[in-house]
């Protein structure tokens, strides 16, 4: 069956310094997956070089079996696949259904619609962001930005969305509705989240991929790369495993 | 052509480039270390370069002062008169995140009041400027002689050049200088005071560039124009070295004075000047980081 | 809204009356007609230093080529000026594509930086090219455009000149301001704010920049054009490196990214070197001087400051006191 995400052999090294080391990684159809590992291990790098934003010295990635390496970063966002940043980024300058308008621009004939803005009210309802439709993307909280990101790429009926740490800076409460949030979301796409609370991807993944200094060390449930003594050796000893 | 000939030209395709040269690497290792430290691309360094050496030019033909003394004058004024613009036109950008654009936009307005400026007072006197040589004289390589003023110009530029060198390798300023040059955060974690950095490296980039200027009002005569290609040489220097490389700006600085020198014998100066753009236009698009890049 | 439409048609009204008004006077109605000729040069920077955020430096290199090209046409081809001016144009948006495209993947400064690269080449081409350009000495004695008429071709001259220029001065800001309103337009406001994060959403950043270049470019060309006609006389100094960076200046010191802001830089800055003589000699140094004063204290331009402060009042005007939420379709 054709999986959702595919990568093959991925290299990439930064002037002598390898931070993809031939990795190979898919999501199936309908799976979670989540990516765990230290800092500097490549996480990023993962998603900027499978969307476009970095060119790969080596490897293939497809998604939903067709082939999206070597493309620019527009054009695999128009083939289905977005990301979120582990920096939040917005419009800050513009109004959040501005923001919004600028995220369905590209997509809204592709998808049917008559006009850019159709569905938007829908949209930022299911997201609590209703009552910020006019405001500045700049005075919103973290936590409303964070929603506001997910908005603009939901707009554009993804079919994969790469989350990179999409609960950074949040508190606990903010946490846990995010979670919610999220998995309400698995049902209209796909979902890879990258994340150091180990909470989220307790509560959202299906599997879990280890990323250690380029290479995957692990892969399995959640459960079971908790107990994975690779695992704990590599990364799990220096950080918390749910949020206080 | 004659041995002679062809002796006599390469020997002064030699010196020129030399001097020429070390002048123009003088000048990039301001432009650069300004760029490097601060993040302040200067259009203007073309415009001080030139008020260095017109100031000297008015000290020795209009104040009578020995060429030594009125270098002295000028180059020690440089210090009052940077500090002064720092204060007003650089520190108030120092947090400002894409503060090399203002920079660069704010200096060529600088520019553009000095080029007006020159053109209003000086250039109303007259077209040509040059001094009397500070050391008269010539000194025989072979058949060809060397002029004794320029000579002692390229002494003090390498000596200049050596110890500028020296200093951002073994000095403790100098090392923090390239501390904030190559990493900004990892210097404050270090305890290094960024703003007297910056304010030290405009300085001092200010001393050298005056220096320059001075130096070639020593050696050469000169007209206004050689303010806007003087900016676009440092810069193309600059580029192609490396920005924040001294090392880059000394070689590439003499790669470009043997140029200048080389095709000033048979052709216009300013299809040299034409070459710096596409070379420089060509690392732009091909190797941003310069050739010396760090 | 209806009288925002109103004001609108008004100006327009009022730009295309001004040359008959100014009819009497040749010395204001050559202001008047340099003050079309800056407010079209500008409007057409404003599109890529206003929008998207690009400050071109070889605009002046690029309305240079597109006079050259037109004055050429008209005087060595017999060309009417009416074909020829497109044509110029034309080969001002080619050569501005072909020389800004490789340094369009290039951030802030480098991109400055290159274009400031290729003004200069573009101003030496001018010296250096005598065929095409008679070097320094300059071309004079272009004629008017004039307008093919049964019988004989009427020589646009004196007031009909400056209603020509108004004519495409107001043709030039309704283009702007169409485009401004367009899907492009939005784009390159995105691309504007944040390059990487509207790349990531499915925008074509290079195509559109690249489209925003072209027809900033070609207004450079058609302004290069009308002002070989219009004045009689081209030298490269005309489209030399502080053409670009006044014209900046002009668009910066009334406003970027805002429709009137060019106009109002215009209307203040355009005729500072004719209406006071005495300090023409000192006009680089005001310009400069400007500059650097824009750049420091009034970044927004006279215009843009004008409209936050109105958006920051109106703001805390509405903060201060709360009204019901209106339910919006």
């Amino acid at each position: 069956m054709t999986k959702l995400l595919e990568t093959r052999g991925l290299n990439k090294s930064f002037g002598g310094v390898s931070a993809l080391k031939d990795l190979s990684i898919h999501q199936d159809m309908g799976e979670t997956l989540g990516m765990i590992g230290p800092n500097g291990s490549g996480k990023t790098t993962f998603i900027n070089a499978v969307t476009g934003h970095l060119t790969l010295d080596g490897g293939e990635v497809s998604l939903e079996g067709k082939v999206i390496r070597g493309k620019r970063p527009h054009a695999i966002a128009q083939a289905g696949l977005e990301r979120t940043y582990q920096a939040v980024r917005v419009y800050a300058q513009l109004p959040v259904a501005e923001n919004l308008r600028v995220a369905a621009l590209p997509h809204y004939r592709r998808l049917g619609y008559s006009n850019p803005l159709d569905g938007v009210d829908v949209l930022l309802a299911k997201l609590g962001l209703k009552p910020k439709k006019e405001t500045v993307a700049g005075s919103l909280t973290l936590f409303e930005q964070r929603r506001l990101e997910l908005a603009m790429r939901l707009i554009s009926r993804p079919k994969l969305i790469m989350l990179d740490e999409p609960v950074g800076g949040l508190n606990p409460t903010e946490i846990r509705e995010m979670i919610q949030l999220l998995k309400d979301l698995r049902t209209e796409c796909g979902l890879f989240v990258i994340e150091h609370t180990m909470k989220v991807i307790m509560e959202l993944a299906d599997r879990v991929v280890v990323l250690v200094s380029g290479e995957m060390i692990a892969n399995g449930a959640p459960v079971a790369i908790l107990q994975d003594a690779n695992v704990i050796r590599h990364y799990l000893g220096s950080i918390r495993v749910t949020s206080r | 052509m004659t041995l002679e000939a062809i002796l006599l030209n390469g020997l002064a395709v030699i010196t020129t480039g030399l001097v020429v040269g070390a002048i123009f690497s003088l000048v990039a290792a301001g432009v650069t270390i300004m760029y490097g430290t601060i993040w302040l691309p200067n259009a203007s360094n073309g415009q001080f370069f030139m008020l260095a050496a017109l100031l000297t030019w008015s000290m020795v033909i209009g104040w009578g002062l020995s060429p030594f003394l009125g270098a002295a004058v000028v180059i020690a004024g440089a210090i009052p008169f940077s500090l002064l613009l720092e204060k007003c036109l650089i520190r108030p950008f120092y947090n400002v995140p894409n503060r090399n654009i203002v920079y660069f936009i704010m200096t060529l307005g600088l520019a553009q009041i000095f080029a007006g400026a020159f053109t209003g007072t000086y250039g109303q006197w007259t077209d040509n400027y040059s001094i009397p040589a500070a050391w008269p004289g010539a000194l025989m390589i072979g058949p060809f002689p060397f002029p004794r003023t320029r000579f002692l110009v390229l002494l003090v530029s390498f000596s200049l050049l050596t110890g500028l060198f020296v200093f951002l390798r073994l000095h403790r300023v100098g090392r923090a200088l390239r501390a904030v040059f190559q990493n900004r955060e990892a210097a404050i974690l270090r305890g290094v005071d960024v703003r007297r950095i910056y304010r030290f490296s405009f300085v001092l980039a200010m001393l050298v560039i005056t220096t320059g200027g001075v130096l070639f009002a020593m050696a050469y005569g000169f007209d206004l124009t050689m303010s806007w290609t003087m900016a676009i040489i440092a810069f193309a220097i600059m580029i192609v070295g490396g920005p924040g490389s001294v090392l880059g700006s000394v070689v590439i600085g003499m790669i470009f004075g043997f140029t200048q020198a080389a095709v000033s014998l048979f052709a216009s100066p300013t299809l040299a000047t034409f070459s710096y753009l596409v070379v420089m236009l060509i690392i732009l698009l091909v190797k941003p980081s310069g050739l010396f890049a760090r | 809204m209806a009288h925002r439409r109103a004001a609108v048609v008004a100006l327009t009204i009022l730009a295309l009356a001004l040359p008959f008004l100014f009819a009497g006077n040749r010395f204001y109605a050559f202001i008047l007609g340099i003050t079309y000729l800056y407010i079209l040069w500008s409007s057409g920077m404003n599109l890529l230093s206003g929008f998207t955020g690009l400050m071109p430096l070889m605009y002046a290199g690029l309305a240079g080529i597109g006079a050259y090209t037109t004055v050429n046409l008209v005087m060595k081809a017999s060309v009417s000026f009416w074909l020829a001016m497109p044509v110029g144009a034309l080969a001002a948006a080619v050569v501005g594509v072909v020389l800004g495209l490789p340094s369009l993947r290039l951030r802030g400064f480098y991109f400055t930086l290159s274009g400031l690269v290729i003004q200069t080449a573009l101003t030496m081409l001018f010296v250096y090219v005598p065929q095409f350009t008679a070097g320094d000495t300059g071309i004079s004695q272009i004629p008017p455009p004039s307008i093919p008429l049964p019988g004989r071709t009427f020589p646009l001259t004196g007031v009909w000149l400056e209603e020509t220029l108004a004519v495409a001065a107001v043709l030039t800001v309704y283009l702007v301001r169409w485009i401004t309103r367009s899907t492009l337009g939005t784009y390159l406001v995105a691309i504007r704010e944040d390059d990487l994060l509207t790349e990531a959403l499915g925008i074509d950043v290079v195509r559109n920049r690249v489209l925003a270049f072209f027809i900033s470019s070609l207004i450079a060309g058609v302004g290069g054009a009308f002002y070989a006609h219009y004045m009689g006389f081209v030298s490269p100094r005309s489209f030399d490196v502080l053409t670009s960076l006044n014209t900046w200046l002009i668009v910066g010191f009334g406003g970027q990214g805002t429709i009137l802001g060019p106009i109002v830089g215009t209307l203040i800055l355009a005729p500072i070197p004719y209406l006071l003589q005495e300090l023409y000699l000192y006009k680089d140094i005001i310009y400069g001087g400007l500059i650097v004063f824009t750049t420091i204290f009034l970044p927004r331009g006279v215009y843009g400051s004008f409209l936050f402060y109105r958006r920051t009042r109106a703001a805390a005007r509405a903060a201060a006191s709360p009204k019901p939420e209106v339910a919006r379709s």
